[in-house]
């Protein structure tokens, strides 16, 4: 093993100070990162940021308008939260279905997202929560809606001197699902992922976000399926159709998990069977 | 680095690279080979090992990262009686074929017992779901979770 030292900040200030050096990389549950570094064993390894004791990433803040969700925060932590049970429910049943016990207990949202994998369980529900990052290094913070922080498998617009250090959603009640599918339940990447937020007035849709995983090279967003949506009144025929049009808004590849033709055909199917959901519940 | 942390209850420090992997520290360092490596990466559950009382893969967790936190790994059976009842039931059930997923599996469903003393069939499979067994087909390590459950709630109501 390649083992190296590591550097081992305290607190928020030190971990961006220690950033600054831009071929640092950032370890928060490691439950990806340390994959990739089993994999080159003839390569050093480099020098590694442990943010495990920067309590400032690792909590949940609420106010009236905002829930603020701290990077480091685990996908079991995500799981178990009240107020994100209430009001993120599609993330939370993300978080719930995503990787084993062992992962979810170190997994994080922050390395989920810096990660930047089309199929990344947390992201599709992060989208149509319209969630915003904030982006730190020593030298100050910007804001990045989460649409505009991919640009492509694994590529992000977060600088190598940056560290996510927050992840904020609006604090409001939220209707919808998130829907994947994988080889097995445990342990397996999503095939297909699709993640909805419906908002109605009476029987009718007002707005609906709908995202999709694992189908582009980066999460995408089906506007011609939510633009479809708006103002009907949800029976099977709008259902069926709705499925038939997400179904053409998917520009899914053949790779090792899966093949374009059958994802086409599983991002309808998931759309069907959450939208079906949803309407019956209420 | 000097890495201190507590280790099947008692106060471990060793000098360690911090990014050297726990399930190495516990392995090569700290001779406990009860611990196995499967995957190594994170597929398998064989490495398994509780940080704070939550199962976590040992190949995935650095040693920086356990600097101050609590511990337990298969060797801890001889100072904690749930792991031990869990033990005598994978004994008692008939669990163990070849044996290399057991200390895992233990682990995982001690873990699970603490937080829910009377889990479900599916309860059980959703927490073991990280842990996979070539050998046995499942049915008998679910059965040894029921098993250790009846043990530990019976212990607790005759005390």
């Amino acid at each position: 093993m390649n083992a190296v030292e590591t550097l081992n900040p305290t607190n928020l200030a030190q971990a961006l100070k220690a950033k600054a050096n831009k071929n640092v990389v950032a370890v928060a549950g490691g439950t990806d990162l340390l994959v990739r570094l089993h994999d080159r064993i003839t390569q050093p390894w480099p020098k590694l940021l442990i943010l495990e004791n920067v309590k400032e990433l690792h909590k949940i803040t609420v106010t009236k308008t905002a829930i603020t969700i701290g990077p480091s925060m685990t996908f079991s932590e995500i799981e178990n939260s009240a107020i994100l049970r209430k009001k993120a429910l599609q993330l939370v049943t993300a978080a719930a279905s995503a990787g084993s016990v062992q992962i979810r207990n170190r997994a994080t949202i922050g390395g989920n997202i810096a990660n930047g994998s089309p199929a990344g369980d947390t992201i599709p529900p992060l989208y149509v929560l319209e969630a915003i990052l904030e982006l730190s290094s020593a030298k100050g913070k910007r804001t990045v809606p989460i649409e505009k922080f991919f640009t492509g498998p694994g590529k992000t617009v977060l600088k190598p001197t940056e560290l996510i250090t927050a992840i904020k959603i609006p604090n409001r009640s939220n209707h919808g699902f998130f829907m994947r599918l994988a080889t097995r339940k445990a342990l397996a990447i999503s095939k297909v992922s699709v993640a909805v937020n419906i908002i109605m007035n009476k029987s009718k849709v007002e707005s609906a976000k709908i995202a999709l995983g694992a189908v582009a090279p980066t999460v995408i967003r089906a506007t011609l399926t939510e633009e479809y949506l708006r103002g009907k009144e949800i029976n099977q025929a709008i259902i069926d159709e709705a499925a038939r049009i997400v179904q053409d808004e998917a520009r899914p590849i053949d790779d090792i998990r899966s093949l374009a033709i059958y994802r086409k055909e599983m991002v309808g199917v998931l759309l069907k069977r959450g939208l079906e959901s949803v309407t019956t519940n209420g | 680095m000097i890495i201190k942390f507590k280790l099947n209850g008692k106060n471990v420090a060793i000098e360690a690279p911090g990014g050297e992997r726990l399930i190495d520290l516990l392995r090569e360092r700290l001779n406990l080979v009860g611990t196995k490596e499967g995957c190594g990466k994170g597929e398998c559950g064989a490495c398994t090992v509780l940080l704070d009382n939550k199962p976590v893969c040992s190949c995935l967790i650095l040693a920086a990262q356990v600097n101050g936190r609590n511990v337990m790994t298969i060797e801890g059976v001889e100072s904690d009686a749930r792991l031990r009842a869990v033990q005598e039931a994978f004994v008692e059930a008939g669990s163990v074929q070849c044996g290399f997923c057991t200390p895992g599996m233990i682990l995982s469903a001690a873990a699970l017992l603490r937080a829910n003393p009377k889990p479900s069939r599916d309860e059980i499979k959703r927490a073991l779901s990280g842990n996979l067994c070539r050998c046995t087909g499942y049915e008998k390590i679910f059965d040894a979770v029921e098993l250790a459950s009846h043990k530990i709630m019976k212990k607790a109501a005759s005390k």
